[in-house]
């Protein structure tokens, strides 16, 4: 029998430092997963989310910019997450204060900044991971809806940066004030720096302030962001900038106490905290430089050309009055309507030499100056093609912060006095007397009496403006004579006269 | 010998006077009460209460309101308001547990007594701050819902425990923003409903009472016996 003195002596080894920190780190923070306050609080977060972010979403067209408005655009799902996030990443920081360990971890092998950052990072990946399988049911949902167009990344991104922002936030308090005041303080502040955000954002289209978190100005404004152009990057990599640097600094003031750690510590907690707020401060500088373009906000200093270039897609295509209306496959589902709404307009116009041989759908573009915004609908080129940004329109069916859901011949007449508006040369004005007697004619003609055409106007215009009036006056006289006009004589009146119609030389004494 | 006979005064001993026991046991009730607010660190409540007046003086002395009409103005004045309630929500939680639960026959009372005047005091702090003028719905407005949360505020404690019991005013502060922002009417969201509306007012004062019936019956829930967030 041999005995244990033959047997080769194995020498064990001390495990190298090198190992067993990522070792230690890794059961450290997954004993920090395990006692989390977090899971506890996301039930009511995922709650919140749904009664205010998803629930009011669906209630807006089936179209990604118009879907995530309300919950991306003007950051509602920031605020469902984040003051809760502050809150309980308070609690978590100030867990060893308020339990009178501070101490007792102090004198541990490894640095107390370093195991608070530990705790920080348990609390920000529940809150983070919960976010990102939050919005992305909730994108699911979307797909499975039909939701046309692309889903903003970007702006997830920004969201889920601001989870982490907040968690970082609510630490410091935390840290430094280890109270059982500390996390409905932090959550307090939270909210009130998403109102004062939203009190700010609304109100400033440029500048400083598109960088706060709900400001949806020139960035959720139009529908066909992700459907004819991508969502542009620049603005939410600006916010990403700003909302890490945030972090990153708070993270940074966690380390600066005496009792975070040694002096070596400390100071890269002191350069840490520096590097984030300059992170901040640039982004702020970045964001003042931004400028509205025709498809959002464009930063020079981050922009990629290669964003403006359009998204291909093939229309789909259907007919009225025998010309071809083209759409993009994203508003496939309002094809239908808009063949209905513009067939009797194109029956009248039919023929003439100013009228279109197809419409087809262009991209809204942002308003750029003081005129007001685009034009819904344009007639040019030859042979004459009719252009319709349906992003500009209130398209039928539910319509988010309308006072109602919008109304099949609503979306008509809005279409009908856009068209009539291009076809006589009006354009976004209101036109020279004789186009608008043209254009009351074309309307009544459509099947919009004359009573209801002030109304209409009035529905379609943006802004405010007089009141409704009666359809009386010189205008509505020389239309009601133009509509008593034969059809054959009005369509050969046309034909001799569009030219100088549109061309705003006619009075209302030319009209027949 | 019997430790039956220990309650019994000595033989010849002279009997304490009523008075002397009423006044040992109005310092004692003192000393309770007073030991009471310490552990529940009502002064430092008291202190954010007096800022939260101050935020809102402040915030209606210079316009801090939120473009967007008549209900955007209310969301800063209501922010406030559910800091407030957040406040005395918390001062609820109790580190003793079990211990405190059992020797205090007192305890409900003075939770009750607490939470009253600590929404008393609230109100007052904000009714002093909205002396700045400008306040939507002005000071019933005020009463009616700063009640309210606190009453939903102490039957968050309940369920959550005092430490979490701020999530609970917080969460309504939300439902109340996209009610405003969707013009729903509900009475159970009453800073929606008029300062004299009457259903607001009976939703509002359903949960206070409710917030303080239970806060004084159950108390909040113990961290530590019960698994939740508090602990």
């Amino acid at each position: 029998m041999a005995t244990a003195t033959g047997a080769p002596v194995r020498q064990h080894r001390a495990p190298r430092a090198a190992a067993t920190v990522p070792l230690g780190a890794a059961r450290l923070l997954r004993v920090e997963l395990r006692r989390n306050a977090m899971p506890w609080i996301l039930p009511l977060i995922a709650a919140l989310f749904w009664f205010d972010s998803y629930r009011p979403s669906t209630g807006t067209a089936p179209l990604y910019a118009l879907r995530t408005f309300w919950n991306m655009g003007q950051g509602h799902t920031i605020i469902d997450f984040g003051p809760f996030v502050a809150g309980v990443a308070a609690w978590m920081g100030s867990r060893d204060g308020r339990r009178g360990l501070a101490d007792l971890v102090t004198a541990t092998a490894r640095p107390r900044w370093a195991a608070q950052l530990t705790t920080w990072a348990a609390t920000a990946i529940w809150a983070v991971a919960a976010y990102l399988v939050v919005v992305g049911v909730t994108f699911a949902v979307y797909a499975y809806q039909g939701v046309g167009g692309t889903p903003p990344w970007w702006w997830v991104a920004v969201g889920a940066t601001a989870v982490t922002a907040f968690s970082a936030a609510g630490f410091a308090v935390g840290a430094y004030w280890p109270s059982r005041f500390a996390a409905p303080v932090a959550a307090f502040g939270g909210f009130l720096a998403m109102a004062m955000s939203s009190q700010t954002g609304f109100r400033h289209t440029s500048g400083w302030a598109l960088i706060l978190p709900t400001n949806s100005n020139g960035n959720f404004d139009q529908a066909d962001a992700g459907i004819f152009y991508p969502w542009l990057p620049d603005l939410p990599i600006a916010r990403i900038m700003f909302l890490g640097g945030i972090a990153v600094a708070a993270l940074g003031l966690a380390g600066l106490p005496a009792r975070a750690g040694g002096q070596w510590l400390r100071r890269a907690a002191a350069v840490i905290t520096l590097a984030g707020v300059a992170l901040a401060g640039t982004a702020l500088g970045l964001a003042s430089t931004a400028r509205p373009s025709a498809h959002g906000m464009v930063i020079p200093a981050v922009h990629d050309a290669a964003n403006d270039t359009p998204i291909t897609y093939t229309p789909v295509c259907g007919h009225a009055a025998g010309v071809p209306v083209c759409l993009n496959p994203a508003y496939r589902p309002w094809l239908p309507d808009m063949t209905a709404a513009l067939a009797p307009v194109l029956t009248e116009v039919a023929g003439l030499p100013g009228a279109p041989v197809r419409a087809t759908q262009v991209a809204a573009a942002y308003p750029s100056g003081d005129g007001g915004p685009p034009q819904a609908i344009t007639l040019s080129g030859h042979p004459p093609v009719l252009r319709m940004s349906l992003g500009s329109l209130d398209l039928p069916g539910p319509c988010g912060f309308c006072d109602g859901p919008v109304a099949t011949r609503q979306f008509a007449g809005q279409t009908r006095l856009a068209f009539a508006q291009a076809f006589t040369g009006a354009g976004n004005g209101s036109g020279s007397p004789a186009q608008q007697a043209v254009q009351a004619a074309l309307l009544r003609g459509a099947g919009i009496p004359f009573a209801a055409q002030q109304k209409l106007m009035a529905s379609a215009r943006n802004g405010p403006g007089p009141a409704p009036g009666p359809a009386t006056g010189p205008v509505y006289a020389a239309a009601r004579r133009l509509a008593t006009v034969p059809a054959a004589a009005r369509h050969a009146w046309l034909a001799a006269h569009l030219a100088a119609l549109r061309a705003g030389q006619l009075s209302l004494k030319d009209l027949p | 010998m019997t430790a039956a006979g220990l309650h019994r005064p000595a033989p010849g001993s002279v009997p304490p006077a009523a008075a002397t026991t009423r006044r040992n046991l109005a310092a004692a009730g003192w000393q309770l009460a007073r030991l009471y607010l310490i552990s529940r660190r009502v002064p430092m409540a008291l202190a954010l209460l007096a800022g939260l007046g101050v935020l809102l003086w402040t915030a209606l002395r210079w316009r801090w309101n939120i473009a967007g009409g008549a209900a955007a103005r209310q969301f800063i004045p209501l922010t406030i308001q559910t800091g407030a309630a957040a406040v005395i929500a918390v001062t609820t939680y109790r580190p003793f547990g079990e211990p405190e639960r059992v020797a205090g026959r007192w305890l409900p009372w003075l939770r009750l007594a607490t939470a009253v005047a600590l929404t008393a005091i609230a109100f007052g702090a904000l009714a002093a701050g909205a002396a700045a003028g400008g306040m939507p719905g002005g000071t019933l407005a005020l009463l009616r819902n700063l009640a309210g949360m606190a009453g939903i505020g102490l039957l968050a404690a309940v369920v959550l425990g005092g430490a979490f019991g701020w999530t609970g005013p917080m969460a309504y502060l939300l439902i109340t923003e996209g009610a405003l922002a969707h013009r729903s009417a509900t009475p159970w969201v009453w800073p929606t409903r008029a300062p004299h509306d009457r259903g607001g007012a009976i939703c509002a004062c359903l949960v206070i009472v409710a917030g303080l019936v239970l806060i004084t019956v159950r108390g909040p829930r113990e961290p530590g016996r019960e698994p939740g967030p508090a602990s």
